[in-house]
């Protein structure tokens, strides 16, 4: 009896799979399977830390806050998009856990001439995800990395300066979200 | 009673399952990505955005208009489904990963413990169904 019932719903799951590969063939913006690109900004865990990258330092805010006002620091965001909008630490760039392997480039990109990162998040756990993968695609050894202990809401409790308003980048294409 | 149950059960659920695969189905590539944001198996997630919209749709759909036995193989995939999924979630909360659940496609929020609940609900009541509709 339950062997009917199993081999029912195996039928209905195969034909659903069945079909919906089909459909995603048949769309023209469907999921080319060969060409799609997961996002790295939080790394699969499978790379190696680069050798030469500085370790990554965490601070509490009130000693984080001497390097953020530094025009040679870089300040990342990895929360989601609403409560990035919502308030961030003035001139951070929105960088979530979720980001496209071309925005984490592109952070990368932007810390040349530059020799300071602080990351920041919800806690300091999912900062310091994000501050390991910067490091190990940056893996310079003249970058000091800095996560925020306890986050934005630490930082927001010290009475440290943020901004608020709409995060730019969160509507391009490819985006983070 | 229980047939009463059954049926609010199965056309609730059915039509959950509808909306989240037909919501899923706007946009295959960034479901694909919210997938892989999980990091459990990133390469199978172009494979797993291409299959499950439809799928949804297909057990929503006999869930709420198949015959009796098809509707109790149907909450039985759905219980499966849903065990999957609640799997995935309930992995990203407790490694703190800070991603959008993607439950109803791109942009359905984070995940959270309530996501976690909600999901256990709805193993809870795919699974009534199974038993409500024997024989």
């Amino acid at each position: 009896m339950f062997a009917t019932l199993l081999g029912r719903a195996v039928c209905l799951v195969l034909a659903g799979s069945a079909l919906g590969l089909a459909v995603n063939a048949a769309r023209p913006d469907g999921i080319r399977f060969t060409r799609f690109a997961p996002p790295t900004t939080c790394g699969a865990g499978e790379a190696a830390p680069a050798p030469r990258a500085a370790p990554v330092e965490v601070l509490a805010p009130t000693a984080a806050v001497s390097v953020c006002g530094d025009a040679q620091t870089l300040v990342a965001d990895v929360r989601p998009a609403d409560e990035f909008a919502r308030g961030h630490v003035t001139g951070a760039i929105h960088l979530p856990c979720a980001s496209s392997d071309g925005a984490a480039s592109a952070a990368v990109d932007r810390l040349a001439g530059r020799h300071t990162l602080v990351v920041y998040g919800d806690g300091t756990e999912d900062a310091k995800v994000v501050a390991d993968e910067l490091r190990r695609r940056g893996g310079r050894a003249d970058l000091r990395i800095v996560v925020i202990d306890g986050g934005f809401e630490a930082w927001s409790r010290a009475g440290l300066a943020c901004s608020s308003g709409p995060c730019a980048e969160c509507g391009a294409p490819g985006a983070p979200r | 009673m229980t047939r009463a149950l059954a049926l609010v059960l199965r056309l609730g659920l059915g039509g959950l399952l509808i909306v989240a695969g037909a919501l899923k189905l706007r946009a295959p590539v960034a479901f694909a990505t919210e997938i892989a944001n999980y990091q459990l198996v990133p390469a199978v997630a172009p494979y797993v955005a291409a299959v499950l919209p439809v799928l949804e749709l297909v057990v929503g759909g006999a869930l709420v208009v198949a015959p009796r036995a098809w509707r109790r193989a149907a909450a039985l995939g759905a219980l499966g489904m849903l065990a999957a999924f609640t799997f995935a979630v309930a992995s990203a909360y407790f490694r703190r990963i800070n991603i959008d659940c993607g439950c109803f496609g791109t942009g359905g929020g984070p995940i959270t413990g309530l996501t976690l609940a909600r999901n256990l609900v709805l193993m809870a009541a795919a699974a009534t169904i199974v038993a409500a509709e024997r024989g």
